[in-house]
């Protein structure tokens, strides 16, 4: 069941990270600050927030919102500007952001871990087949899938979700066409970074808030969206699952190699399937 | 002055260093020619293969704890143990470095990534042969090379030795051969070079010589721990040589210099700002600088991705 949970919000982080990478061709190794901040800003808004019921579920509404508007500036101030440039580039180029917003987060917020007190009424635990599961995680097992039944409706019943598929498709194609792609490209990198944050600031707290954070999360989105193919949806929803439930299940089962099994999984895929399980090849 | 008189000069000044500067900058030096080595082997792939790995830690690690398992465990002296640091860390580019040519671009770069992590991981968790997170202490050179000058001699040499090694395999016929395969792989397919055998050879000579610099290192460090192995020790060569300039052969050398002389300089006035300086500098060197410092002063423009898939 917590393998499960943790799946769900495995799969917030890396569905925004291939979110990120379909549209504008970005592996966004700053996907996992993202997520750091957004835990952070939670940290900090429960704490400002006057203590009532509702601060709680404000500041899971406002941690996210904070973070897309940190992508916002990211993307329009840097990426913008190296877009045409070789790949590899650009994967650099937000490796050095990882390393800034570490700093940054660390002068902000101090070295010592934070916690995040759950909401009172979601404090205690239940009884499901007979094991004492904490009711916080129920939360991110029921709103986790609501998100993704939204991104399903965003993507495949709205204009902004079937422009995200064009341009996945044909980023050319779509700009001959009229349609404003450096605009579009903002907007996606912003819902991508509000996606890492929302699982950021969900997780909060389930975990301690402290600054490796981000370099765990990247490595376990990294391996979720290259098993399920970078810029797949669905995919990202079958392998969160998969590596959530092989990260709670392994480490009773075989401890000492489940990190090594992840990315021998990872490795594979790679060599079988480059482009991911339900993913497309490169053109 | 011609390039052939400027290095003369740099080797000579290196030279008579031990006689003018206090222990503390010989170790300093030692770390930079460690680095240089270890980006110069790094950029064999990046610069004159066009392949990017973000994984050159593993062979580094794999260098380190080579020969100081040897020495701590079975008591080999360490002229005997230093040859077994780019021997494993070949062996271990052999083996991955099959699977990994096999992609290309980002791919690459994610399998790569993903090999190092596992010997990250392995080094971690096995703690009755590697101590785990602890590391392996007290691995220190002989006697004879313990003091700061003579351990910076021997980096010189050994350094020294596997540049003008790795110049000789970047002028060779297989070094422009490598340089076509870089260009535009299909056409060097065309004209009969074999360019999955090539990108090989490239991968475990590189992993070698960054396992040789990862064996200096740990006798330089006198221990090794499982962080040689992660993944930001992975971008260091990659930020040295993107610092340097990757279209130039002494590029990553020039690069190890500046960096280590800031990392100094920063950490030793606000340690805890260093990350925040080297991650603006990359953004900036990326942004403004696409050719690295050295192609302020004037390097050829290079194209850093074939133009044609085809």
């Amino acid at each position: 069941m917590s393998g499960l949970s943790v799946g769900m919000l495995l799969f917030l982080v890396s569905v925004g990270m291939s979110l990120i990478f379909g549209v504008t061709r970005i592996v966004n190794l700053a996907h996992g600050s993202f997520y750091m901040v957004g835990a952070y800003l939670m940290v900090t808004l429960v704490e400002v927030l006057p203590d009532r019921p509702w601060a709680f579920w404000l500041a899971l509404l406002l941690a996210p919102l904070g973070v897309a508007a940190l992508g916002g500036v990211i993307e329009i101030g840097l990426l913008r500007l190296i877009y045409r440039r070789d790949p590899l580039m650009q994967l650099i180029l937000t490796f050095g952001l990882i390393l800034v917003i570490g700093t940054l987060v660390l002068l902000a917020w101090g070295p010592d871990n934070k916690s995040v007190s759950r909401p009172e009424a979601l404090a205690g635990s239940v009884r499901v087949f007979g094991q004492p599961f904490p009711s916080y995680y129920l939360l991110v097992l029921g709103l986790a899938p609501l998100v993704a039944v939204a991104l399903w409706l965003v993507f495949y019943r709205t204009r902004f979700g079937m422009l995200i598929r064009a341009a996945t498709v044909d980023r050319e194609m779509l700009g001959a066409l009229g349609v404003n792609v450096s605009a579009l490209y903002t907007q996606v990198f912003m819902f991508g970074s509000w996606l890492a944050g929302f699982g950021g600031a969900l997780a909060a707290p389930t975990v301690a808030v402290a600054l490796g954070m981000d370099s765990d999360v990247l490595t376990t989105a990294f391996v979720v969206v290259v098993i399920g193919g970078l810029g797949s949806f669905a995919g990202s929803f079958i392998s969160a699952l998969l590596v959530g439930l092989l990260q709670s299940f392994g480490i009773l089962i075989f401890p000492a190699i489940s990190i090594v099994l992840l990315f021998a999984i990872m490795a594979v895929v790679l060599i079988v399937r480059p482009w991911g399980l339900l993913g497309r090849p490169e053109e | 002055m011609r390039p052939a008189g400027w290095l003369g000069l740099v080797v000579l000044a290196l030279a008579v260093a031990p006689l003018a500067l206090p222990p503390f900058f010989l170790q300093l030096l030692t770390e930079i020619a460690i680095v240089g080595l270890f980006a110069t082997a790094f950029n064999l792939l990046m610069g004159f293969g066009g392949m990017v790995s973000f994984g050159h830690a593993a062979y580094f690690a794999l260098g380190a704890y080579a020969p100081a398992l040897l020495v701590k465990r079975a008591g080999v002296p360490l002229l005997l143990a230093l040859p077994a640091a780019p021997v494993v860390a070949g062996a271990g580019a052999l083996l991955f470095g099959f699977f990994i040519v096999r992609l290309s671009h980002t791919y690459f770069a994610m399998l790569s990534l993903a090999f190092a992590q596992i010997v990250f991981t392995v080094i971690f968790k096995w703690k009755a042969l590697t101590g785990g997170d602890d590391g392996l202490l007290d691995v220190w050179p002989p006697p004879l090379l313990k003091s700061p000058a003579a351990y910076y001699y021997f980096t010189l040499a050994v350094v020294g030795v596997s540049v003008l090694a790795l110049r000789a395999i970047v002028d060779s016929p297989f070094g422009y051969a490598l340089r076509s395969v870089r260009e535009n792989p299909r056409r060097a397919r065309f004209i009969g070079i074999d360019v999955r055998r090539h990108q090989l050879v490239a991968f475990v000579i590189s992993g070698a010589f960054s396992g040789l610099a990862g064996g200096l290192f740990a006798f330089y460090n006198g221990s090794v721990f499982p962080d040689f192995a992660y993944f930001t020790k992975s971008f260091e060569p990659l930020v040295v040589a993107l610092l340097g300039g990757v279209q130039s052969f002494f590029g990553p050398l020039a690069g190890a210099f500046g960096f280590k002389i800031l990392e100094w300089l920063v950490s030793r006035q606000w340690p805890v700002y260093w990350p925040l300086f080297l991650g603006t500098i990359v953004i900036v060197v990326i942004v403004l600088l696409p050719y690295g410092f050295v192609g302020l002063v004037g390097g050829r423009p290079w194209r850093t991705r074939p133009t044609t898939r085809g």
